[in-house]
């Protein structure tokens, strides 16, 4: 065995077994705050796979967190499935409409295809709102209550079997065609790479890894109505990829603390000074813009940036 | 019929107004070939500074000339400052950092100025005109002519000033234009600083009728957006014809077409926005672009 | 190498969540301890509904004021112990209200969870509040569920009259002193608008028929243009608007451009008089002349008031301890309302409150001395009514003014 594949699985049990460990140590609400990142890493893992490793920039994941989310919850809240079993239901029915979605998009590159993912997380609370006797429409769908502890297992085994699972995918011939058509779509095709088929299956990919993590988040709310995915949502998805390191996996776990820690941090008062209520917004641009300009590459381009230099 | 003609008119009010902000994300695009996503936020934060000088007691159309000055000078600083050290990166950084500043843009109007919504003072008159039983007042003419107006404005700058000029050869080729002395940095800069001037006469333009909010922008960029693209993102006169035509379209579609509820209004506009980048990405007035391997 | 960090940064997260997970675990009712009583709620301060934020700010302040007062006995507070009020932003999004509400119960550890705002919202957490046996009190929402479940969730109570009563009382006054009205109705295509219309149509009883026409919006139209017109060409005479300020202002603007002048009740979450105002400079006199509104806190900008004891008191509370809020803006008047109703309950739960002393003290309410309410205006419950207001005034904007007519009307 390699130096280099012996401290990555060193690494990788020293992770397991950390979250194992903090999902019997800490207390129930820290343990759904745990699950929160749990289900965040999941969409941003499958965000990685679409933006990271095949280059299409996606506005619109937080859409099909809300399709897998309002899988899960209609039937949970009105068929009275099991919570559990309605994970795979959430993952390909998003699968589908990513999949879906991908074959017109193969027509949009860079900003297009930004401004077209933008517009369908702008357009799903109207149209759950519009369909509202799947949706039940603004009044929306309840499920039952669970602890944090359930929530956090339920999220951080989904997400181990969503990192095995990008692995398998990203090291195989998938995984350097996804590359391919990242670096040159030109190259890509005259090396006989498909465009089409790839690009449609990465987004199939990262829209249901998207809908398991909207059904996560129904299942953890307890809730679902158009304003639990909003478009700010799809917004701090991609700002958590790009924090973490778009093209690496590892980096994700960064990217979905920062989403979930930084507006619980903007809002609390430090030494007797809180900022304004407003300012988890006004902190939360600001970081990001300072993060590109330090580390445009991510937390983890940052590690390697280090790590050279050290 | 008047029925029909009212919605046509109001319509033609309604889409003057995304014209208008659309206007501004085309110039940045033409110019910088970004997508501005905080643009709408840009024209708010402009909008609350006009405001204030009111509130301060400015007359109106010193406050009005003043904010534009200030727009000016504020979006050549944003792109010079925020912009700049992410030109030559990859397009995805750019983005991110555009919606950085409308998260901080956003969160700054509201703690700067509060959330309760503001009553703001029209340039034009509001009284209603009547004709044949279809109502619209001046404002809303006066919304349409501004937007045309800054449209031939910009067509002439373009075209016949040096710097318009350099302006293009910067966006379309920023290396050869360096060659040629043009000062690539500043021409983008410019580009940043004349859209700011348009987003904040747009926001001047619609706070009387939308009222001021820092939520002001947030559905009516997603509405310039769809214009831009439907004129074409590189074309100023599409911006308004496909502001006006997708203000017309909605209205006739909600009256008249019974399962386009008020929730479809939002979706349709994006449904138009898909539409038009799938089918002829270049909008109806833009040209094709065609990438050379 | 590189792994080494991941190690060392996974290790040090180790350390970190074990300190943070470390919980201050005391014996006794959670969120009381000798020297305070900890409560919490959630409010839209940030996002499209952030108009609301200013309630729980209105609120701190007058919390602020009570916790500096020496009762009687020479000790502060409620028996000795300070209120203090923690309020979180959640955008109006229910999966963070969700989020926050938990950490308020089971990290910060608060006693109850007050006035936090939203219909949607608060139905997100009401479930677990219940089950966690939580009080869930005098909730920001007009909302009919809240009184109408109160055996399936006995820890919750709202507070204000509902959205259904207020427009049940729109439609007895049309009933009577209308009775040509050719009705439209201008909706926010959710449960707030579809409650005042489902109150509208009790109020109207036989004569519903009578409303011509209905439009919707949604939140995120950028104007109303389209619906006014509509409404018009319906031939109503009267307009009921069930709409957020923002679009209700619009609906003023947008009928005197058309030339409409019809008879118009506006619902009292848009028709403050700050907002009043706006609507006439956006408009015309003629316009929002003799609109019809319901109102139970006492208007800042009436001077009928001036002298008047309890808006003394609201004035000097918000120039000492909120001088950034609009004392202007009857929302704050209304948070102080509900503030003193908390108060007052808390007292009402006894010497040693517990959650269940709360609850019992909240469901037997008998106040008639809400300084920030209309006189008259009682706060009462009881086993057979479990909510705390229902009058309501009927009010007239004059001339730039509000001028109150007809008795208080119970609904």
């Amino acid at each position: 065995m390699s130096r280099g594949l012996a401290i990555k699985l060193v690494a990788i049990a020293l992770g397991v077994a950390l979250v194992v460990v903090l999902g019997f140590t800490m207390t129930d609400y820290h343990q759904y705050q745990g699950g929160i990142v749990g289900y965040y890493l999941i969409a941003i893992l499958g965000l990685n796979i679409l933006t990271g490793y095949t280059g299409q920039i996606s506005l619109g994941n937080g859409a099909f967190m809300a399709v897998g989310g309002y899988t899960t919850a209609i039937l949970v809240g009105h068929h009275g499935w099991g919570e559990l079993w309605t994970l795979p239901v959430a993952a390909a029915v998003a699968g589908v409409a990513g999949f879906l979605f991908g074959i017109p998009a193969l027509r949009l590159a860079g900003p297009y295809l930004a401004l077209a993912t933008f517009a369908i997380a702008v357009a799903v609370p109207s149209l759950a709102k519009r369909f509202d006797h799947f949706t039940g429409g603004s009044s929306g769908i309840l499920l039952p209550i669970h602890t944090g502890h359930y929530l956090y297992w339920a999220s951080w085994i989904c997400a181990g079997i969503g990192y095995v699972v990008a692995w398998l995918v990203l090291r195989g011939r998938t995984g350097r065609a996804f590359r391919a058509v990242r670096d040159s779509e030109v190259a890509a095709v005259s090396s006989g790479v498909s465009l089409a088929s790839y690009k449609t299956l990465a987004f199939g990919i990262s829209a249901a890894y998207a809908g398991v993590a909207g059904a996560l988040l129904a299942i953890g709310a307890g809730y679902t109505n158009p304003d639990t995915f909003p478009v700010t949502l799809s917004l701090y998805l991609l700002i958590g990829a790009v924090v973490g390191g778009l093209g690496s996996l590892w980096g994700m776990v960064f990217g979905a603390l920062f989403i979930e820690y930084l507006p619980i941090y903007a809002q609390k008062t430090y030494f007797g000074f809180a900022f304004s209520k407003q300012a988890p917004s006004v902190v939360y641009g600001l970081v990001l813009i300072l993060i590109m300009l330090v580390m445009p590459t991510g937390v983890v381009g940052l590690a390697r940036r280090i790590r050279r230099a050290i | 019929m008047q029925q029909f003609l009212q919605q046509v008119v109001s319509g033609l009010a309604s889409g003057g107004v995304y014209a208008s902000l659309a206007l501004a994300l085309v110039l940045i695009y033409r110019s910088t070939e970004v997508i501005n996503f905080a643009q709408g936020e840009m024209a708010t934060f402009t909008t609350y500074v006009a405001w204030q000088l009111g509130h301060w007691g400015v007359p109106f159309w010193a406050a009005f000339f003043l904010t534009l000055a200030f727009a000016f000078v504020f979006g050549v600083a944003i792109e010079r400052v925020v912009i700049r050290p992410f030109e030559r990166g990859p397009v995805l950084t750019v983005v991110i950092v555009t919606i950085g500043l409308l998260v901080l843009l956003n969160g700054l109007d509201g703690w700067i100025w509060g959330a309760e919504i503001k009553s703001f003072h029209s340039a034009f008159p509001t009284r209603p005109i009547n004709i044949g039983g279809v109502a619209f007042s001046l404002q809303d003419i006066g919304v349409i002519a501004v937007s045309l107006l800054a449209v031939f404005v910009l067509w002439l700058f373009f075209r016949f000033t040096k710097v318009g000029l350099a302006m293009r050869a910067a966006a379309v080729n920023p290396d050869s234009a360096r060659l040629t002395g043009v000062r690539v940095g500043w021409m983008l800069a410019l580009g940043w600083g004349l859209a700011s001037m348009l987003g904040a006469l747009s926001g001047l333009m619609i706070a009387p009728v939308v009222f001021l909010d820092p939520n002001m922008m947030q559905v009516v960029l997603i509405y310039a957006f769809a214009a831009a693209v439907l004129g074409g993102l590189q074309s100023p006169a599409g911006a308004v014809v496909g502001g006006l035509l997708l203000g017309v379209m909605l209205n006739l579609l909600g009256t008249y077409v019974h399962p386009v509820t008020p929730e479809l209004r939002l979706p349709v506009a994006l449904l138009v926005l898909l539409i038009v980048l799938l089918v002829k990405p270049s909008g109806l007035f833009g040209r094709a672009t065609v990438r050379k391997v | 190498m590189g792994k080494r960090i991941y190690a060392l940064a996974a290790a040090l997260g180790v350390a970190l969540a074990v300190l943070v997970g470390v919980s201050a675990g005391a014996g006794g009712t959670p969120g009381v301890t000798s020297k305070l009583i900890s409560i919490g709620g959630t409010a839209p301060l940030s996002g499209p509904a952030s108009a609301y934020g200013t309630i729980p700010q209105a609120e701190a302040a007058y919390f602020s004021y009570f916790n500096s007062l020496k009762q009687p006995g020479g000790k502060r507070g409620v028996y000795g112990r300070q209120i203090q009020f923690t309020y979180l932003d959640d955008g109006y999004n229910p999966a963070q209200t969700v989020q926050l509400t938990r950490q308020l119960v089971e990290q910060s550890k608060v006693f109850a969870i007050f006035n936090s705002v939203g219909t949607e919202t608060n139905e997100a957490i009401r479930a677990y509040l219940n089950q966690a046996k939580v009080p869930q009190v005098l909730l920001a929402t007009g909302a009919s569920e809240w009184g109408v479940l109160a055996k399936k969730y006995p820890w919750t109570i709202g507070y204000q009259p509902t959205y259904a009563s207020e427009a049940g009382a729109y439609g007895q006054f049309i009933v009577k002193k209308v009775p040509q009205a050719k009705i439209g109705v201008l909706y926010q295509n959710d449960s707030y608008g579809k409650d005042y219309i489902a109150g509208l149509k009790k109020g109207l009883g036989a004569k519903q028929s009578q409303i011509v026409d209905m439009e919707g919006y949604e939140v995120t139209a950028p104007d109303v243009g389209s619906q006014i017109a509509k409404l018009k060409a319906s031939g109503a005479n009267t307009l009921c608007i069930f709409a957020t300020p923002k679009f209700a202002i619009q609906a003023f603007a947008i009928a005197a451009k058309l030339g409409w002048n019809p008879i118009v009740f506006n619902n009292s979450v848009s028709a403050t008089p700050t907002l009043m105002t706006i609507a006439t400079a956006s408009s015309s006199a003629a316009t929002t002349n003799g609109t019809i509104t319901a109102t139970y806190t006492k208007d800042p900008t009436d001077a009928k008031w001036a002298n008047d004891a309890g808006m003394k008191l609201y004035k000097k509370i918000m120039a000492a301890y909120y001088p950034k809020g609009n004392v202007n803006d009857q929302f704050n008047v209304y948070g102080m309302s509900a503030a003193w109703t908390m108060i007052r309950a808390l007292q009402g739960a006894g010497q040693n409150p517990t959650r269940a002393s709360l609850m019992a003290s909240l469901r037997s309410m008998n106040y008639n001395d809400n300084p920030f309410l209309l006189p008259g205006i009682k706060v009462q419950t009881s086993a057979s009514n479990p909510f705390p207001i229902i009058q309501q005034q009927l009010t007239r904007w004059t001339d730039g003014k509000y001028v109150n007519f007809g008795p208080l009307i119970k609904s």
